[in-house]
């Protein structure tokens, strides 16, 4: 018999809220009830999120965020800059004990496993696509998503986009490219190297849809049954604790 | 000085900002898209550099005894990537 994690199905929350959560998990996993879960989610308002290493003035224009109502936040974890479009794009999480015997000790080889439960779940809908490393899955040599882990508090936390839809001039225009005005020749450049599923499918792939089969992808892969559930209430207390700091400048501007 | 980027081959890319005043290192800001477990590691990394000669070897010498004494993941980067930015970043050969 399979063992049975949580999934927390889908939330629609802000960026603040999303990374209070993935942290509180990541924080009660090696403490009271918390299982092995595995969150599915979108961010509502669209959000820029940066990795703890960037700086977040050379990424991301604060000015056109302000404007188009896109927050900003920085993550726990390293990585790159991703734009959370609320329309066009899903979040996964993974929380584990970091010495769980189904998570290699090995980051990339994790990567590699964890990165493989969204390539069985794009496969369910029919897409072919295959892990990148360090942390990427690209579909005919596309990125269609990127992934970013860290090892704390006992526990590992991943968590990745996946595209469902893009819209390439929205992102640079959030996303700082070199300087240089947004072209038609870019926004051509770029979506040579990133790729979405309804464009992959061409069709008009629903999130539901998506989910459901991400849902399948992350069971099959890690033999697990994903059983609905929520937080707990320590869970949400720490979540409350942890939105504070994101929502804080001093840890947006760390960087 | 500027700010100087590197693309690691076959890894992630790293950044630095670092200033020096006679003949000293007196701050180092390395930013980028790399992993390094814990994270918060990077703000020991870059505090222990101040005060470092700009020559040939001490720099070296001081991130590499960083990453020696403790227990540091790095990802997609290696402790001499950290080495070749900053130099860069110096303006130093």
């Amino acid at each position: 018999m399979s063992d049975t994690w949580r999934l927390i199905d889908m939330r629609v929350e802000d960026a603040y809220t999303q990374m209070g959560i993935d942290e509180a998990i990541a924080y009660a996993r090696r403490r009271g009830e918390t299982p092995n879960t595995v969150r599915l989610y979108r961010w509502n308002p669209s959000a820029v999120s940066v990795g703890y290493f960037q700086s977040i003035e050379n990424e991301v224009d604060l000015d056109a965020c302000r404007r188009l109502g896109v927050d900003v936040i920085r993550r726990i974890t390293g990585g790159g800059a991703v734009f959370h479009d609320y329309n066009g794009e899903i979040t996964y999480s993974l929380v584990a004990p970091d010495d769980d015997p189904k998570i290699p000790r090995d980051i990339i080889s994790s990567y590699r496993l964890i990165c493989g439960c969204v390539i069985k779940g794009l496969e369910k809908l029919g897409l072919d696509s295959e892990f990148k490393p360090i942390n990427d899955i690209v579909a005919g040599g596309r990125k269609i998503s990127g992934n970013a882990q860290t090892r704390r508090y006992g526990s590992v936390l991943q968590h990745g986009t996946v595209l469902v839809d893009c819209d390439a001039k929205k992102i640079f225009t959030v996303l700082k490219v070199s300087g240089t005005k947004i072209s038609d020749k870019m926004i051509k450049a770029a979506e040579e190297r990133v790729t979405n599923v309804r464009r992959e499918l061409e069709r008009d792939v629903s999130f539901e849809e998506a989910r459901d089969a991400l849902v399948s992808g992350f069971e099959e892969t890690l033999d697990v049954h994903l059983e609905p559930g929520g937080l707990t209430d320590y869970e949400a207390d720490l979540m409350e604790k942890f939105r504070e700091k994101y929502r804080s400048q001093e840890w947006v501007f760390r960087r | 000085m500027g700010r100087v980027e590197f693309k690691v081959p076959g890894g992630k890319l790293i950044a630095a900002e670092a200033e020096a005043e006679g003949g000293r290192i007196v701050r180092v800001k390395i930013t980028g898209d790399f992993f390094m477990h814990p994270e918060e590691a990077i703000e020991d990394l870059e505090g222990s550099l101040t005060g470092v000669p700009v020559d040939e070897g001490s720099l070296e010498e001081a991130v590499n005894g960083f990453f020696g004494g403790r227990s540091i993941e790095l990802i997609g980067v290696a402790s001499g990537d950290f080495v070749h930015v900053i130099r860069m970043s110096l303006g130093l050969p």
